[in-house]
């Protein structure tokens, strides 16, 4: 009876130094993926950062506003064009509170067609 | 009686505590491995070679970051050809042959080239097929917005050891803060007023020839200073050099003769001292004596002005009289009070201390209310400018982030405050600021014109400072913009003139005019009337 007992213990030895020795592998081989994909992601990351960098670059407020200007014909919006909600027309009422004043009758300069001709 | 036990059962007992202390041991170890957060992957943004923190603008736009790039390293004795190595590697990378060769020469054995190379240059140097070159893993800080924020956040460079320290502005001033790369820096700076702030300086610059120009946005409430701008400038990323680039920060590291604008503080001491009425009637004439010293108009002015029209004429005679009622000791005091005696301290590193007489008699007194015979910084004109508007309370200007009410000890009273705000609106509307009246905003602020000292610190040249210091919507301001020209000229349209009134004010106007509906101040065009008749 001892003997089956050693036996089925040196067994269970062998058996775990084999599990033990697959799981180690296991875990050798995942390791070089977690670097591998770690130093991918730290790739990303620093991809990104260049991307985040360079975003912040092409939509710096002086890049638009020569694009605006050079594209789309825009210029600075003169104080007068802008208004506030309470001088908009409401309901029922035929005209708004400053019809005919120098704030309703402030034009804002709309580009020509040639001047707008590099528009794409 | 119990037995002892046996030999064997306390071999199991060993044996049996061995195997228990090592699960344990297995069990802490999985904890740690699976529960606890492991130190590898703190840093999640950014790559290793990440030295600074980012800066932020207010909204989170990125105003400096670490690029990865490379360092080129070399081992010369690889080199059949050093001198011919040397020559080729300075072509490719930009450096000094000369210095190459010497370290090649020198038996060191392990030579940096070049720090910070592009991918381009990588590609070159890879053309030229050396052995014993090695590309390190480095980082170079990179500021997206160029020239706009120069100024005010500086650069970075290499201190003795290879660590990249802040050499300028910002970079310098939050250099502890900057280290810790996981917490990037908010700034209060606003790259939309930043930029517009710059364009119209820039652009005014050039108009009128100025020799220099500057300008501030500062937020009279919490003292965040929202724009910044000092030209000439420079390109911190170091692509494009232009002559007469500099790193110098007029506003925050020059002390000027202010000229006129100091009328503000003048006039706020004798509001809040009650020793002068707005409408009170001075005599101006052609020349105010004080002993030997004859105080003149820069302008012509009428024989008799009221206080309120001393302000918007800036006359000096009127001033000179109003000052000398408080007489020097009150003055001195006051201007200590205001903090413009002493260096302001701020995140920008280098800033100058006022400069003003040791012996402060009459003459002093006079000059002084004028804005002559003292010279502070910009900004330190302006954080007491902004006290004087913000109901009287201290602001120490600051460039973090910080939205909330950063006023500190009540300076002046309340009243005194709502006074000048009448007063400097007054200037706006029927003075020498008319040029800064935007529709719809309420501007109100001061002219200075002042001639600057010649170099030997004996006299004046003929060449002027203009400034102009506004606050807007001048019933309950919020912000406050300071602009300043050094040696602006005259034009056809200005008829030739170079005053403040011609140069500094309608930048100011401009300025207001832009950043007013970004920063959504509310307009306040209620009315045909509050527009009639103005441009």
């Amino acid at each position: 009876m001892i003997r089956v007992l050693n036996f089925f213990c040196v067994a269970l030895m062998g058996l775990s130094i084999l599990a033990l020795y697959h799981v180690s592998e296991r875990t050798r081989l995942a390791g070089v993926d977690l670097n591998r994909v770690n130093r991918q992601i730290a790739a990303e990351h620093a991809t990104i950062d260049v991307l985040q960098v360079e975003w912040s670059h092409l939509a710096s407020p002086e890049r638009i506003a020569t694009l605006a200007q050079s594209k789309l014909g825009l210029d600075n919006t003169a104080t007068v064009q802008l208004s506030s909600l309470e001088l908009l027309p409401r309901r029922g009422e035929d005209e708004a509170p400053l019809t005919s004043s120098p704030v309703r009758n402030a034009s804002a300069v709309v580009p020509s067609p040639t001047d707008a001709a590099g528009m794409h | 009686m119990t037995e002892a036990p046996t030999i064997y059962q306390r071999r199991i007992v060993i044996g049996a505590a061995i195997c228990v202390a090592a699960f344990a041991l297995v069990l802490v170890r999985l904890v740690d491995v699976t529960l606890l957060p492991s130190d590898k992957h703190r840093n999640a943004r950014g790559f290793s070679e990440q030295v600074r923190a980012d800066m932020l603008d207010r909204n989170g736009e990125i105003l400096a970051r670490d690029i990865p790039t490379e360092d080129l390293y070399a081992r010369p004795h690889a080199f059949d050809d050093k001198a011919g190595a040397a020559r080729d590697l300075a072509a490719a990378t930009g450096t000094d042959p000369r210095r190459l060769t010497g370290m090649f020469t020198d038996k060191h054995p392990y030579v940096l080239v070049a720090r910070q190379v592009t991918p381009d240059t990588h590609e070159r140097v890879m053309h030229l097929g050396l052995p014993g070159l090695d590309f390190l893993p480095s980082a170079k800080r990179y500021y997206p917005d160029g020239r706009a924020t120069a100024q005010v956040l500086g650069v970075t460079g290499f201190d003795d050891d290879g660590a990249m320290v802040g050499l300028t502005g910002l970079e310098m001033g939050l250099d502890d803060q900057l280290q810790d790369t996981d917490h990037p820096v908010e700034l209060s700076i606003d790259m939309r007023v930043q930029y517009i702030l710059a364009h119209e300086v820039e652009e005014n610059r050039e108009h009128f020839h100025a020799a220099q120009a500057g300008g501030i946005v500062l937020d009279v409430r919490t003292g965040e200073v929202l724009g910044m701008v000092s030209m000439p400038d420079f390109d911190p990323n170091g692509y494009d050099r232009q002559p007469g680039d500099t790193t110098h920060n007029i506003i925050s590291q020059d002390v000027y003769e202010l000229g006129s604008i100091f009328k503000i503080m003048s006039f706020t001491l004798a509001t809040e001292d009650h020793t002068m009425r707005p409408d009170e009637v001075f005599k101006i004439g052609n020349g105010y004596k004080i002993g030997k010293y004859t105080i003149h108009e820069a302008e012509h002015m009428p024989a008799v002005l009221a206080a309120r029209d001393i302000l918007a004429q800036s006359s000096n005679i009127g001033t000179t009289q109003i000052a000398l009622r408080s007489g020097g000791v009150r003055q001195k005091e006051f201007l200590t009070k205001m903090g413009l005696l002493g260096r302001l301290h701020t995140e920008l590193p280098a800033a100058r201390a006022p400069l003003y007489p040791s012996n402060w008699g009459t003459i002093e007194t006079a000059t002084i209310s004028f804005g002559h015979g003292i010279s502070v910084s910009p900004l330190t004109f302006a954080a007491a400018a902004a006290a004087v508007v913000n109901g009287g309370r201290k602001i120490t200007p600051t460039f973090l982030k910080h939205p909330g009410d950063g006023r500190g000890e009540q300076l002046i009273k309340p009243e005194t405050s709502e006074k000048m705000r009448e007063l400097l609106r007054y200037v706006v509307t029927n003075g020498t600021g008319r040029k800064a009246d935007i529709p719809g905003y309420d501007v109100g602020g001061k002219t200075g014109s002042a001639q600057k000292p010649k170099m030997n610190g004996h006299g004046y040249t003929h060449a002027l400072i203009t400034s102009f210091c506004a606050a807007f919507p001048i019933d309950d301001p919020r912000y406050l913009v300071f602009v300043l020209m050094d040696d602006p000229h005259g034009t056809k349209e200005t008829g030739g003139f170079a005053l403040a009134g011609y140069t500094a004010a309608p930048l100011a106007g401009r300025v207001i005019s832009r950043i007013a509906p970004i920063l959504g101040v509310p307009q306040r065009l209620t009315t045909a009337e509050n527009v009639r008749g103005r441009p």
